[in-house]
């Protein structure tokens, strides 16, 4: 039924009132896949990577999850989500906890580990990102990039199959903006699949094994990431491209 | 000229003229601040000295030569101190001496209008009159045991309407979260009924209407304390009447966290209740515990409307005595002494309120950081 892919979006529309945000979207993603979405703002890159965990729910199309369809109603979706694991712009860790207590947090009530197993495992994951020095600090003494990490790591303890990046770095001051692609890098060369919406070419250039671009709501043009920085072939991606690089 | 850095206030002062306006400015502030405190100091120990007990004693204070000097001194403390801390403020060589200068200045108006203010109550108005109607503290006698119960009443009455309020108003702020319309709907219909008639009307309604119309007359009984039909009634309708007010105090405060607090639980794979639970309630009990003491401030000064239930005598709280004790003499001195009790009771209230949003406001700079 799927192929061996990991997510398959299928028609995918989204509006936002009269705005018309995604038209009608087809993408697959298989294991160990680096996709990297870019496209000029607006255009409906983050609307898509949420659709992909449904905290946006298309409006019309379906997504999979494996063999699992996350746009049926009946589809415990909790479930899924320990699967997919996403990082937000804006980090979003939980301000009342410390670090390591926003990882046990979901391990203990969603995963239903008990104190040590997730306690261990959330300071293993704190170490992959270089963090388990701030341990045990409040995000708010944290800085973004490490707030960032934090959060990377939070969703990395949950042992997704796929992490979705939603513009990570694009809320940091740009001396902190490569530790966080460092960690993402690695994760990438660790074999994880990743969709990574992102401004950083740089990142999308060595890091992704695939690159989409999306304008006004669509896929204009996917393909391998180099081929399509060195030989656009699109009006509109080589416009983009002249824009900002 | 020398090449005077202003780098600090704390630059030693160059010329002898600078450092006699610095002079200056500490003086004026001390006039202004002595002129008020002598006007509130002075006439209080003038009246204290004397006895507040019959109240003559008061009035003869106030008609004192003594008081008349205190008066006439702040007055002109104030005015001294009015004229040169606006006349000099702007020629201050530091910025301390500056705000000092304005100090003694504004200090100097306090002290001007109440010295003024005394003085014409006091030659023009009838003292005798107002401090036999409402500083006639005899009245009070054999009254205190009961003052000290109504307050404790009082406080039973607010407290049992802010806990069930509080609790029936974290349910309707759940409901009114609600995506789903028909789930909204009852609560906002609750609430903006309550919300939306007075408090008065309700008390009324309840224990008369129900009484009367469908016989209901509720009485609680524990034993050892036990609370009569109106007593009862009132604290119904205190706990429906904050459950409606507090449910919108939870509800912005729920609103209040940021969108992405919710998702970053929910993409976690927690349930609806297990964000709201883990993520969620905790940040936005810290935000409501302000507006929360505010409402109990309110609701505490509100209890005084059980007045118009009739309560037994046992079950007085302050202004129900107050206005027993006054239909029983005509004084108006029992007013003051419910005023003074419910004061005794808010004022460290609203200062806990005042000290909890400066902690949060500062705890909230390192959370959003």
């Amino acid at each position: 039924m799927n192929g061996g892919s990991l997510l398959r979006l299928e028609g995918v529309h989204k509006w936002f009132g009269e705005n018309h945000v995604l038209r009608g979207i087809d993408l697959e993603i298989v294991p160990q896949e680096v996709l990297a979405v870019i496209g000029p703002s607006g255009s409906g890159k983050s609307t898509l990577l949420r659709t992909m965990n449904l905290l946006e729910e298309p409006n019309e199309g379906r997504v999979w999850f494996e063999d699992t369809e996350l746009t049926d109603v009946r589809t415990n979706l909790n479930k899924v989500r320990t699967h997919l694991g996403i990082v937000f712009q804006a980090f979003n860790l939980f301000p009342h906890k410390t670090a390591v207590q926003n990882i046990t947090l979901a391990l203990h009530k969603v995963l239903g580990l008990g104190n040590e197993e997730a306690g261990e495992r959330a300071m293993q994951e704190l170490r992959h990102v270089g963090m388990e020095h701030k341990a045990n600090e409040y995000p708010g003494r944290l800085s973004g990039g490490q707030q960032q990490r934090v959060a990377i790591a939070r969703a990395l303890a949950m042992r997704p199959k796929v992490m979705l990046f939603d513009e990570v770095t694009s809320a940091l001051d740009p001396e902190l903006i490569q530790e966080v692609l460092d960690v993402m890098k690695r994760l990438a060369e660790e074999g994880m699949t990743m969709v990574v919406v992102t401004h950083e070419m740089g990142f999308a250039r060595e890091a992704a094994n695939k690159m989409v671009f999306m304008d006004e709501g669509q896929i204009v043009e996917k393909g391998d990431p180099r081929a399509m920085f060195d030989r656009p072939g699109n009006e509109r991606l080589r416009k983009f491209l002249s824009r900002i690089l | 000229m020398s090449t005077k850095q202003p780098t600090s206030q704390s630059d030693i002062l160059e010329t002898p003229a600078e450092r006699r306006q610095v002079a200056l400015a500490r003086l004026i502030q001390v006039l202004g601040a002595s002129g008020l405190a002598l006007v509130i100091l002075g006439t209080i120990s003038v009246v204290l000295l004397r006895g507040l007990v019959p109240h003559q004693r008061i009035v003869e204070a106030l008609e004192s030569a003594e008081t008349l000097w205190i008066l006439l001194t702040s007055l002109a403390l104030g005015i001294v101190a009015v004229a040169t801390g606006f006349g000099r403020f702007k020629r201050m060589p530091t910025k301390t001496s500056r705000e000092r200068a304005i100090a003694g200045g504004v200090l100097g108006i306090q002290a001007l209008i109440l010295a003024a203010a005394l003085l014409a109550f006091r030659e023009a108005g009838d003292p005798e009159r107002f401090v036999f109607h409402f500083f006639n503290f005899g009245v009070l006698e054999g009254y205190l045991g009961l003052f000290a119960w109504a307050a404790v009443n009082t406080l039973i009455l607010a407290f049992v309407g802010q806990v069930g309020g509080m609790i029936i108003g974290m349910m309707l702020a759940f409901l009114t979260l609600s995506k789903r319309k028909a789930v909204r709907a009852p609560a906002r219909v609750y609430i903006n009924f309550f919300r939306g008639t007075p408090l008065i009307w309700q008390l009324i309604t309840f224990y008369f209407g129900f009484a009367l119309g469908l016989g209901i007359r509720p009485e609680i009984d524990l034993g050892p304390v036990a609370f009569g039909p109106a007593y009862t009634a009132a604290m119904i309708v205190f706990v429906l009447n904050t459950g409606a007010y507090s449910s919108e105090v939870f509800r912005a405060g729920i609103q209040s966290i940021e969108r992405g607090q919710m998702e970053a639980a929910r993409s976690l794979g927690m349930s609806y209740p297990q964000a709201m639970r883990y993520a969620i309630i905790p940040q936005a009990v810290r935000r409501v515990i302000p507006p929360l003491l505010n409402e109990f401030v309110i609701l505490i000064k509100d209890t005084s409307l059980v007045v118009v239930l009739g309560l037994a005598s046992s079950e007085y709280e302050l202004f129900t005595l107050a206005r027993e004790g006054y239909s029983d003499s005509f004084n108006a001195t029992f007013f003051t002494a419910a005023a003074a009790g419910y004061l005794v009771v808010t004022l460290p209230l609203i200062r806990a309120v005042n000290v909890v949003e400066k902690r949060l406001r500062s705890g909230l700079v390192t959370v959003a950081a």
